[in-house]
């Protein structure tokens, strides 16, 4: 401990920047331990099911199972892809964990206070969050590729690399992590509670698409393809599995029509979030 | 310098801070008391635009908090010890806090080493004891190199070396001519510390005044007297109009003259006298007479309530 408490040297303090806020959140977001567990287990999920896809696709070849015909169309690319369903329970715990973190801790008022306006301080987070979780799924993809590769090799078939549909499989399913956790961190910047915000998201992925879809009424069916994950999923969906959960009686969305329905309710809700912490206390 | 104009803040139907005014100026400390829920917290919160008042406005070196570019650098905060990730380095904390205003690592190694925090900065916030979040707090609050401190009872869970420390820090500032404006349940810690005192009670202001002044203002004022003739002296202090109170068999507590005529009279009735002891009243009591009315959790016991004004004051 020192007796002065003015900088020893000259102290450049600048203006609170956009850039400025995005250094400050990058930091933020690598050193909680919740940000390392959660991209590992993102990447974990995508490898293993890739491989466990994989070596069950082989054994149903293998036996004399009367395989479906819809498998055999499936495209290679699927293969590889296959945890996105589950790695995206992952992120959406890490997106509203990175702004109810804030909440739960009483770091928020650090945040505000740093950056009074708020707004770039929550974009920040969220933009730190997309480029995260899109290049931890980017790698998680690449390595299922990797792993697949044995069984690929076993079936006689192989992921074209020059196919634009092989292209928005796997790229789209980077896209659709990384879109998938800056949806729930707006949920977690609305609602401002960890628990509350993961069942919200998390019951809407699993339980209320599922459960809409499959219920016979007009207006439920008109209304199913366009709520987020149903619609952003056909991004990551191959052309055989695309006709297969298409309702012919309600509007089919293309994959990247799709997509941007997520993208809509993902500025929608992240727009709300915005407005709304301007105005609350913190 | 904080400039509050009318502030008010209303949650629901309660009211928490009632049409408030005041100035905090530089170059001294100013205290701010008041028994829980009077409202200092939240007036706090609304000078750095935390909370957002109901009505009336706050400025600080002459703006919004939100309309400086760099609030870092104007306002130093430590509202809440508590307001850092728990899962975090002090070192990572004070790092992203930093990042925001293009602040060096040297500056955060400097605050870090000021507060004391070198051994614990590797370590997360999460195992930190009430000083130590205390330490972390005025570090962030330091980061920027700020011309005004606002700091919600920064003692609040230091050890003795600890608060000698906050109060040589709080004076120096002052010193160098930044604004300081510090919360404190400690009276005799206030009376030690702050130059200049604005007393809460339910939301409003009852006194903003310099140290001296207010404990002048307090009633004591008593004045011990020792005499073998006490009960002689107490009738001729009684005719000069004087409040006596015999507290001993020798002893009296007198008020409504000075010292002085008390020493007169005595000499006038040949009267001897062991001890003439003028009071100073105590910044405590001159607080819990200005507070008295205004406690905000009445206890219906009435040695509850004693109690629970002695623990507002703690």
């Amino acid at each position: 401990m020192t007796t002065t408490f003015a900088p020893a040297t000259p102290n450049p303090v600048r203006p609170v920047s956009f850039g400025r806020v995005l250094g400050s959140e990058w930091i933020k977001l690598r050193t909680v331990r919740a940000t390392v567990w959660t991209l590992s287990i993102t990447v974990l999920v995508m490898a293993g099911l890739a491989a466990l896809t994989g070596w069950s696709t082989v054994l149903m070849r293998e036996s004399d199972i009367e395989v479906d015909a819809i498998l055999l169309d499936m495209h290679p690319a699927s293969i590889v892809n296959g945890g996105w369903f589950f790695a995206q329970l992952v992120v959406i715990i890490l997106g509203v964990l990175t702004v109810t973190g804030e909440y739960a801790t009483g770091m928020i008022r650090s945040t505000f206070a740093a950056v009074p306006r708020r707004s770039p301080a929550l974009l920040g987070k969220a933009a730190v969050l997309f480029a995260t979780v899109f290049a931890t799924s980017a790698v998680a993809v690449a390595l299922s590729w990797l792993v697949s590769l044995p069984f690929l090799g076993q079936l006689d078939i192989s992921v074209d690399l020059a196919s634009a549909e092989t292209w928005r499989l796997l790229g789209g399913t980077a896209l659709y992590l990384a879109t998938m956790s800056v949806l729930a961190f707006a949920v977690g910047a609305l609602v401002r509670h960890s628990a509350g915000a993961i069942a919200i998201v998390i019951g809407l992925v699993l339980v209320i698409e599922t459960v809409l879809a499959s219920i016979p009424l007009r207006i439920f069916e008109l209304v199913s393809p366009f709520l987020p994950s149903s619609a952003g999923g056909r991004l990551l969906m191959d052309e055989v599995s695309l006709s297969f959960v298409s309702n012919p009686d309600a509007p089919v969305l293309t994959p990247w029509q799709g997509y941007a329905v997520l993208v809509g309710w993902v500025v929608l809700l992240l727009g709300s979030a915005l407005l709304v912490t301007r105005r609350r206390d913190a | 310098m904080i400039e509050a104009t009318n502030l008010t803040k209303r949650y629901g139907k309660k009211t928490a801070v009632d049409d408030v005014t005041f100035t905090v100026e530089p170059g001294r400390v100013t205290g701010f008391l008041g028994p829980n829920g009077a409202g200092k917290s939240t007036t706090m919160r609304m000078i750095v635009g935390l909370d957002r008042p109901t009505a009336g406005r706050v400025r600080v070196n002459g703006r919004a908090y939100a309309e400086h570019r760099a609030p870092l650098a104007e306002v130093g905060t430590l509202l809440d010890a508590k307001a850092v990730h728990t899962g975090r380095t002090a070192y990572n904390h004070l790092l992203a806090m930093a990042a925001t205003h293009g602040i060096s690592k040297k500056r955060v190694a400097e605050v870090i080493e000021m507060t004391g925090l070198e051994s614990v900065a590797g370590k997360r916030v999460g195992g930190f004891s009430l000083g130590m979040g205390q330490r972390l707090g005025i570090a962030a609050a330091l980061l920027g190199d700020p011309q005004t401190l606002i700091l919600d009872e920064p003692v609040n869970g230091l050890d003795p070396e600890g608060v000698l420390w906050v109060r040589n820090l709080v004076r120096f500032l002052a010193s160098q001519g930044r604004t300081v404006l510090l919360s404190s349940h400690l009276m005799s810690e206030m009376a030690q510390t702050a130059d200049h005192i604005i007393v809460l009670g339910r939301g409003k202001v009852i006194a903003d005044a310099p140290v001296g002044e207010i404990v002048a203002r307090a009633a004591g004022g008593a004045v011990v007297v020792r005499s073998p003739q006490a009960a002689a002296l107490e009738e001729a202090l009684r005719a000069a109009s004087a409040a006596v109170t015999q507290t001993e068999s020798d002893r009296l507590e007198v008020t409504g003259v000075p010292a002085e005529r008390i020493g007169e009279i005595a000499a006038g009735a040949g009267i001897v006298l062991h001890e003439l002891t003028p009071t100073n009243g105590s910044l405590e009591s001159a607080y819990m007479q200005l507070t008295a009315d205004e406690v905000e959790y009445h206890s219906e016991n009435p040695l509850g309530h004693v109690a629970q004004e002695q623990g507002a004051l703690r």
